[in-house]
């Protein structure tokens, strides 16, 4: 069974930059969330054992998701990836269970480094 | 507001992606300059008429007494123009947070409206030149004015063009009271040629 990967941004833009960042040879689903909330439902839907989020978001925002997350114990890795790279965002974001934040633009030198940093993406 | 789109949905989405980035990194020069965390909105991007200004404008703060500083700013065929409106009320928190001592006579909250300016207008302008590898040169800034009414800015706005490309980044900072609006306008003769640097990314 493959790995299920969520990429949840508002951006149809980012969502398309994020999905051509992946590794190519990594064998995973990729499913889309326009929002917080179609995210957090896709991740209950179990599409999202690693999901990728933004933080701006309209409906819910990316530390909604991330409160969603912890207080119902959804089995989700999450890497923020997201244009607000202030240290406190970066702190914050952490402190709410997120595994590992990437600064935007996403590029796939920088996805593939936390893939594998993290042992998510193993034998790369 | 649109009447004839001059950008499609696509490169809306992405001109607001873009900004979302440049913005970013604008407010991280901030942060660290106050020491506080600044609050990132969606920025709003709109296609807005001439006639359109005031009520753009009007939106942008909530206190009708303002202080702006404008910069123009061009590169490979492509020109606009930035404004930062800082609601007035918000000179005192931002004189402590930059650790101003002294009264916050005129020339003080001239040079905070400077300073700020020139850090959230330079890296929102390069952080968007960056991602679509345009570089920009910044023209001096000019103080539109200071504690004066918004209708009295819309007045320079609304110079020489009938439809506009407008961007709206409205920042706060978080726990105090300082609210300012960043407006990068382009007029509909950039706008194609940034499309084109749009398009490319899109493709």
């Amino acid at each position: 069974m493959s790995l299920n990967v969520l990429i949840c941004d508002d951006s149809s833009f980012a969502r398309k930059q994020m999905a051509r960042a992946l590794p190519k040879e990594w064998q995973v689903e990729v499913h889309f969330a326009g929002d917080g909330v179609e995210g957090v439902n896709a991740i209950r839907e179990g599409k999202g054992d690693v999901v990728f989020l933004d933080l701006t978001m309209p409906n819910m925002d990316g530390y909604g998701v991330l409160e969603t997350i912890r207080r119902d114990d959804l089995p989700a890795m999450v890497i923020v990836v997201s244009g607000d790279i202030q240290p406190d965002a970066q702190d914050r974001v952490k402190k709410l269970g997120a595994m590992a934040f990437i600064k935007k633009p996403i590029d796939a030198d920088k996805a593939r480094s936390v893939l594998t940093e993290y042992g998510i993406m193993t034998g790369a | 507001m649109s009447v004839a789109a001059i950008i499609n949905e696509d490169q809306r989405d992405c001109y607001q992606e873009l900004t979302n980035v440049a913005m970013g990194q604008a407010a991280d020069r901030l942060a660290r300059l106050l020491n506080a965390y600044v609050v990132l909105p969606i920025p709003k991007i709109s296609v807005i008429e001439n006639s359109d200004l005031n009520m753009a404008l009007q939106g942008a703060t909530s206190d009708s007494s303002v202080s702006a500083v404008c910069q123009g700013f061009i590169g490979a065929g492509i020109s606009g123009e930035a404004m930062l409106m800082f609601n007035d009320a918000s000179f005192a928190s931002l004189a402590s947070l930059m650790k101003y001592s002294g009264p916050l006579t005129q020339s003080a909250e001239l040079e905070l409206l400077m300073d700020t300016a020139s850090v959230l207008i330079g890296a929102c302008i390069h952080g968007i030149g960056d991602q679509l590898e345009i570089v920009f040169n910044q023209g001096h800034p000019v103080v539109l004015g200071q504690h004066c009414d918004m209708a009295d800015l819309v007045a320079y706005g609304n110079n020489g063009w009938d439809k506009a490309l407008a961007i709206e980044i409205h920042y706060t900072i978080e726990h105090v009271n300082i609210e300012c609006e960043l407006l990068l306008l382009f007029t509909e003769e950039s706008v194609r040629a940034l499309n084109k640097k749009i398009d490319y990314l899109l493709d």
